[in-house]
């Protein structure tokens, strides 16, 4: 028998839980509009999959609503960006890396690494042992070119370092 | 292709002989298996000049070396920072990265090296052995079994989805649609590419691997000062051998789990196209399904661990069968050995048993003895190897997002594929901070593609009837077995509680 003098249990926050399955729907419809065109081959595997997708994310929206009624949990968020203190930190690594990605076609593996790696590992030490981590990045940058452009000739994106010692070496 | 022992005994003791170019083979291969992107076959291919100058039985034992190596090198990142250097090692960081937060790194990258070494030992002898039968499996193999198989590998997301079925099979139909990405394999017609040129072929896997795993990994770990427990921390500072010592005993202990996840791996590696991914995940699900506690695997269960890297491993001797016994490549590194031997006016198929048996044999022996000095040269590194979790956070989470980026930019060369992993970065950030497995996701993107390809290749042939899955004497049977290996863990659980009931009752 359940012990009524039990304090409440607080409710969880699951709102975060619905955002894939929301994009997996968004995606699905998404989906079925390219397909209209195609034979129906084409289209039955992706229709039955789809489907089946389509229904399991209804049967947790509804599991969600029964959940949030009954006092169980509510639509806050929560789970998905606790510890809130390090939201400024993931957002700043998220610019940084998409700097990385944006960057890296034109200054070339070595340069661009470098520079993410130090501002990356400054953000996530809060500033602390700048000296130690010029000279990590410095070493991995040039490890990883020493390794994998000179060594393994392998086709990493070019810049102005590498075209350099293209050149020199 | 009479087998004489003799041949047998002379190719070992010329193999090791070799040793001088096994040894830096099996060391490179760790490391190009362990980073996200550089394949085998991908590293084979950039050291193709220096290949083609060798001689071709160096040059073949060179390729089998790193080949061999990379497979266990790819288990190496998966369970000490919970990213899989190829889609082969996806399975491993499901009970090997808990072992790993546990403080027992040292303990699993020993189970992952010895049961590795094990079954892929083992399955290059019962080739050995066995090649004119075993050649024989890709022949009876055809769309409608392939399904079957399929399925078997999908079915793991239902054991994944263990805690919370829904949320599992989310994952894994949302995964199995990211799959179904680019132009169908028999019209050709592009499907949910969003106008992206890069996505006709398909969502590629690298991309997807990188991001669901390393980049939302470096993401969530950047949350705490170390990936380590505070019990694992203590744990890791008492040092010494013991961890190593400790896997070694328990794969041991576990013998006959190795023997039989291994030769999952051989069978499914013997079918062309169908690879190690399948072969962990479908390893992975059958060593739970009969496991006597299957609600341990997860959590950094032993046999979870050694399921996957045995199978993995024992697809390696298995796809140079149909190679070697019929020409036809059983994987891309294969391709690539063909290529070698071809380059160098070496036809394979039966004919080569016949005119040099020292190159039909030399892979499998080559392999072998691989993996033998693999044992002496690769468990003692397991102690410093797990050193690696010990570093902060603040420097781990930037050097795995930027190498693993650049990993994933690699294969093809498209910018586009960074961007897409990224996008995947996301989206496994959002799953494992909401309680989505991004395994489950992955398994979807691996097999979805595989899975239409041959339902449309069966649907083609019997035009357009769906009962042909049902077609085939032995696609029946792999059905059956598939009913029963998911139907006979239930009835054996639904057993144990009502045994557990009973003893608290009495």
């Amino acid at each position: 028998m359940a012990d009524n003098s039990e304090p409440k249990q607080k409710a969880k926050p699951i709102g975060g839980e619905l955002l894939l399955p929301v994009a997996a729907i968004v995606f699905s419809i998404y989906y079925f509009t390219t397909i209209t065109e195609v034979p129906f081959s084409a289209q039955v595997s992706a229709i039955f999959v789809g489907s089946i997708l389509i229904f399991l994310c209804a049967l947790l929206f509804l599991r969600t609503y029964l959940q949030v009624r009954r006092g169980e949990a509510t639509l806050g968020i929560g789970s998905l960006i606790e510890p809130v203190s390090y939201i400024p930190i993931r957002l700043g690594l998220l610019a940084l890396t998409l700097g990385f990605v944006f960057l890296v076609q034109w200054l070339g593996f070595t340069l661009t690494t470098f520079l993410f790696l130090s501002l990356a590992m400054m953000l996530l030490n809060r500033g602390r042992k700048k000296g130690f981590i010029i000279a990590v990045a410095a070493a991995l940058s040039f490890g990883g070119w020493l390794l994998f452009i000179y060594a393994f000739d392998t086709r990493f994106p070019a810049g102005p370092f590498e075209n350099l010692m293209a050149t020199v070496l | 292709m009479e087998f004489s022992p003799d041949i047998f005994i002379e190719q070992f003791a010329r193999t090791f002989s070799f040793w001088w170019v096994i040894l830096p083979s099996i060391f490179l291969g760790l490391i190009v298996g362990a980073i996200p992107g550089f394949s085998a076959a991908n590293t084979i291919i950039i050291l193709l000049p220096l290949t083609l100058s060798m001689e071709p039985e160096t040059g073949l034992i060179f390729m089998i070396a790193l080949y061999a190596s990379s497979r266990m090198g790819a288990g190496i990142p998966a369970i000490l920072v919970n990213i899989p250097g190829t889609a082969g090692a996806a399975a491993t960081p499901l009970d090997g990265y808990p072992m790993t937060k546990q403080g027992k790194a040292q303990q699993a990258l020993s189970i992952s090296f010895v049961s590795s070494v094990l079954g892929g030992f083992l399955t290059t002898i019962v080739a050995l052995l066995a090649m004119p039968w075993l050649s024989q499996v890709a022949y009876y193999l055809h769309s409608v079994e392939m399904i079957v198989i399929m399925i078997f590998g999908i079915s793991l997301i239902a054991t994944i989805a263990a805690k919370d079925t829904l949320k599992g099979l989310i994952a894994g139909f949302f995964g199995l649609m990211i799959g179904y990405v680019g132009a169908d394999v028999v019209y050709e017609a592009p499907r949910g590419t969003f106008g992206f040129l890069e996505l006709y072929d398909g969502v590629p896997l690298i991309p997807a691997l990188v991001g669901l795993f390393a980049v939302s990994e470096a993401f969530a770990v950047i949350e705490g000062e170390s990936i380590l427990t505070k019990s694992g921390r203590e744990l890791m500072q008492k040092g010494g051998w013991g961890g190593t010592i400790d896997g070694l005993r328990e794969t041991c202990k576990r013998w006959w789990h190795v023997v039989w996840t291994s030769m999952i791996g051989l069978v499914i590696g013997v079918v062309p196209g169908a690879g190690a991914a399948i072969a962990s995940f479908v390893a992975y699900q059958q060593s739970r399904s009969f496991s006597k506690t299957p609600e341990l695997y997860g959590t950094g269960h032993i046999e979870g661990l050694i399921a996957p890297e045995s199978a993995n491993n024992g697809v390696t001797s298995g796809t140079l069968i149909p190679l070697l016994v019929i020409g036809v490549p059983g994987g891309a590194t294969a391709a690539i050995m063909a290529v070698v031997l071809q380059y160098h006016g070496i036809t394979v198929g039966p004919d080569l048993f016949a005119n040099s048996p020292e190159l039909a044999y030399g892979p499998f022996t080559a392999m072998a003895v691989t993996y033998a000095l693999m044992m002496l040269t690769v468990l003692p590194l397991a102690r410093y190897m797990s050193n690696i979790t010990v570093i902060s956070t603040g420097y781990m989470a930037p050097i795995i997002i930027a190498f693993t980026l650049v990993g994933a930019f690699v294969p093809r060369e498209y910018t586009f594929d960074m961007y897409l992993a990224l996008g995947f970065g996301v989206i496994g950030y959002i799953a494992r901070k909401t309680g989505y497995h991004v395994a489950a996701i992955l398994i979807g993107v691996i097999l979805g593609p595989l899975l239409e390809q041959y339902f449309l290749r069966a649907l083609r042939i019997a035009q357009g009837d769906i009962m042909v899955v049902f077609s085939s004497t032995i696609g029946n049977i792999l059905w059956c077995m598939l009913a029963l290996s998911i139907i006979v863990p239930y009835v054996l659980d639904v057993r144990r509680k009502k045994a557990r009931e009973r003893a608290s009752a009495a």
